[in-house]
């Protein structure tokens, strides 16, 4: 009796982590050990064919911050990550109040924006790359038709950088539109109404009440877009596949993935990618944290006067 | 209290990846005996990689015929550019590599940095048998210390591809012998081809070759020494004749000879049928890929492609490949076998009719199936492609090429050439071609 006793109660205490270690044990394996790894191979002078050489410290890192290329390829990184989070969050944030609405057809109209989510990135890619080409593409066909100047998508800098923003926002608007959208139906109904009642206008009720009730889902969404717009690598990979040098002749959109890739596997210097790749993973890190504390200021000032706000309506009563 | 509840969990998280460890472990087979020949008994199986069109998967089911016991799983990779990152991964990882792995000539400077990572095909008879191909293939596959890693496959000997119907619009000479006496015949040199292309380019108004990245590959891979020295330290700065040649191909590109298209590109194959340009220096195995881009492009024979028993500035060869064995395999002696089997004259003649890859095999070279008719001919305008390629091949000479030798030619001077192309002078786009050398640290 008191055996059985303990037994159940040695399992309520650790089933849960017998049950949760599958998971916490693949991380181990496949997220943790990779990353100990990389540091590891970052702090040696490690050539991909030849393998481990000298221990030389933190010397790729040196080596890497003193290297016009990385920082090329940062800002590369930032410029086509800026062009894309910025107007991608802005316009799922608007589609999603849109889609909010009391619309017919909505499943209809929920689901279709979803659809270049499902497309596969190669394919956008291939797509995109092909009507911006510049001597052949749709996009200066047309400006060519209209007796415009072309643009020298993949040769400028910063229209190429336009050129793969569209491609990632084409692609993740929706999937971010529908994620808001799913924490606008969470806020009751009963909010947006008794605002109404006291005469707040859509655009108030959007501001003051739907963009607050959401905004745990908005620092998920863009904590997921940060992470991924730094980590870009398909679209500029793509975007002109003939390109020997990944990223464009003269490196015009090599992004920071891209150039390590280039590192590691084009010219063979694995301790070099190693250090660039753990220099990427803290820059994330703290974009991450400085967006996760700019997205907490705004909303819980606005937290601040949703709760005034009723103090004085209770004042008056 | 506290403590003990840490030690448990640690059993806990211990006990949970022991298991997950033992799910996860190999249960790796030794084989049953690498030493005996394959046989009904003694099954053996062999992996291949190969990349791109080599026409071998008839070749495949003919051994496993002929040998019973051998079955072999074969994968083949896209492009070059991809089966390369994918030894280079495998290798670095010491584990993965096929029985049979195809090398490019392009990353054959890499795979020389480690050589004795492959079997010495001499222990398997290759020194017996090395008068059937190419003398200088042979010599490209053996390393410093004599050892011989791979058996040659194609080669990339390379003729002038020509538009007859645009060079006779601007009133040349469109017949191909004429084209080739046009060029300069056995002594053509890139002046000649350059000043025709002047010549061309005033009566046509239009560009003479579709970019300058192909021409600089032919004239650096015909020099006796490219971008580095027969000893091998770097010879870019201090190369006159790579320096003299640059300046002429700049110089061209300067008046109008380009038409600067995109490398692999050509807008689709639009630029293969619209007039774009008339000429593109040509390796064999470029042959397939323009009738694959003219027809791409809707076009067809019509379009008046042909193919000229001609180079300027000599023999000059582009690409090919070999047949390795790894030194990791089980069964060297099967996989030695089976690489020397898909190299003879008779696989090689095979390979030509399926993918049009030029044989180094000098029975090959040499066989009907080569030098008759095929698709090919027929889309060239009848032109004698095996005859010529053969004919080209002759008096090349093999090379030194560095373990950086791809990364120049394709980050150092891939974006030089393109530069000239879009305008930029020859001198500026030489300095920035040497400062992108000095970025990328090469040695």
């Amino acid at each position: 009796m008191r055996r059985r006793h303990l037994r159940g109660r040695l399992d309520f205490k650790f089933s849960p982590y017998l049950y949760i270690s599958p998971f916490f044990v693949l991380f181990a394996l496949v997220g943790l050990f990779p990353l100990i790894y990389t540091f590891v191979v970052s702090i040696n002078d490690w050539e991909l064919l030849g393998g481990a050489g000298d221990w030389v410290g933190l010397d790729n890192y040196k080596a890497e911050l003193a290297s016009p290329l990385f920082w090329n390829s940062l800002l590369n990184t930032f410029s086509i990550f800026l062009l894309s989070a910025i107007p991608q969050l802005v316009v799922a944030t608007f589609i999603a109040a849109m889609l909010d609405q009391n619309i017919r057809a909505k499943t209809f109209w929920r689901m279709s924006v979803l659809v270049p989510y499902v497309v596969t990135p190669v394919a956008v890619t291939l797509i995109f790359s092909t009507a911006f080409d510049e001597k052949y593409g749709l996009i200066n066909n047309l400006l060519g038709a209209l007796n415009l100047d072309t643009i020298a998508w993949k040769t400028d800098v910063f229209p190429s950088h336009m050129a793969i923003a569209t491609m990632v926002n084409w692609r993740w608007t929706g999937y971010n539109a529908l994620i808001l959208l799913a924490a606008m139906q969470a806020v009751p109904r009963e909010l947006h109404e008794s605002a109404a009642i006291d005469g707040a206008g859509a655009i108030r009720r959007f501001f003051s009440i739907t963009l607050p009730s959401i905004r745990p889902t908005m620092i998920f969404v863009i904590i997921t877009a940060t992470i991924g717009g730094l980590q870009i690598f398909t679209e500029p990979k793509l975007f002109n596949p003939s390109s020997s040098v990944p990223g464009g002749p003269d490196r015009q959109y090599q992004t920071t993935v891209l150039y390590l890739w280039d590192l590691a596997f084009n010219r063979g210097d694995f301790g070099r990618a190693s250090a660039v790749a753990w220099m990427l993973f803290l820059i994330i890190i703290v974009i991450g944290v400085i967006n996760f504390l700019i997205s907490g200021t705004i909303a819980s000032s606005s937290d601040k006067q949703k709760s005034r706000r009723f103090a004085t309506r209770k004042g008056k009563k | 209290m506290k403590s003990s509840r840490t030690t448990r969990l640690a059993k806990v998280v211990a006990l949970t990846s022991s298991i997950a460890l033992l799910a996860a472990g190999c249960s790796s087979g030794a084989s049953k005996d690498a030493a005996q020949p394959a046989s009904a008994d003694n099954p053996v199986t062999l992996t291949v990689t190969t990349f791109g069109t080599q026409g071998l998967d008839p070749l495949y089911k003919q051994y496993e015929k002929d040998n019973p016991g051998v079955t072999i799983e074969a994968t083949n990779i896209d492009t070059g550019g991809n089966a390369l990152t994918d030894w280079k991964t495998k290798q670095a990882a010491g584990a993965g590599l096929p029985d049979v792995q195809a090398v490019e000539e392009g990353w054959l400077g890499q795979v020389m940095t480690v050589s004795d990572s492959f079997t010495d095909l001499n222990e398997y008879g290759a020194s017996d048998i090395s008068g059937d191909w190419v003398d200088w293939k042979v010599k490209q596959a053996t390393d410093a210390d004599g050892r011989i890693i791979g058996y040659g496959t194609d080669i990339g000997p390379m003729g002038l591809c020509y538009n007859s119907k645009l060079f006779k619009a601007a009133g040349l000479p469109s017949d191909r012998d004429k084209v080739a006496e046009l060029f300069g015949g056995e002594d053509a040199t890139w002046d000649d081809f350059f000043s025709v292309g002047e010549d061309y380019v005033k009566k046509a108004d239009k560009a003479f070759y579709d970019q300058s990245g192909f021409v600089w590959n032919a004239m650096v891979n015909q020099l006796d020494e490219g971008y580095y020295t027969a000893d091998g330290s770097l010879n870019i700065d201090s190369n006159a004749e790579l320096r003299q040649r640059w300046d002429q191909l700049s110089d061209a590109a300067s008046k109008g000879l380009s038409s600067g298209q995109t490398q692999w590109d050509w807008g689709k194959g639009q630029a293969f049928v619209d007039g774009s340009f008339a000429v593109m220096p040509c390796p064999g195995w470029m042959l397939g890929n323009v009738k694959g881009q003219v027809e791409g492009a809707g076009g067809n024979v019509s379009d008046g492609w042909d193919f000229a028993d001609v180079f300027p500035g000599g023999p000059a060869n582009w690409g090919g490949a070999f047949l390795t064995v790894p030194s990791t395999s089980k069964h060297p002696a099967e996989a030695a076998k089976l690489a020397q089997y898909l190299t003879n004259a008779a696989s090689q003649a095979t390979s030509f009719e399926e993918a049009g890859a030029f044989p180094s095999n000098l029975e090959a070279q040499k066989s009907k199936a080569v030098t008759g008719e095929n698709d090919l001919t027929k889309f060239f305008n009848g032109a004698p492609i095996g005859e010529i390629l053969g004919h080209r091949a002759e008096g090349v000479k093999a090379q030194y090429k560095g373990a950086d030798d791809s990364v120049i030619q394709e980050q150092v001077f891939g974006p030089a050439t393109i530069a000239i192309d879009k305008g930029t002078d020859g001198e500026a786009a030489w300095n920035s071609a040497l400062s992108t050398l000095q970025e990328l640290e090469i040695k």
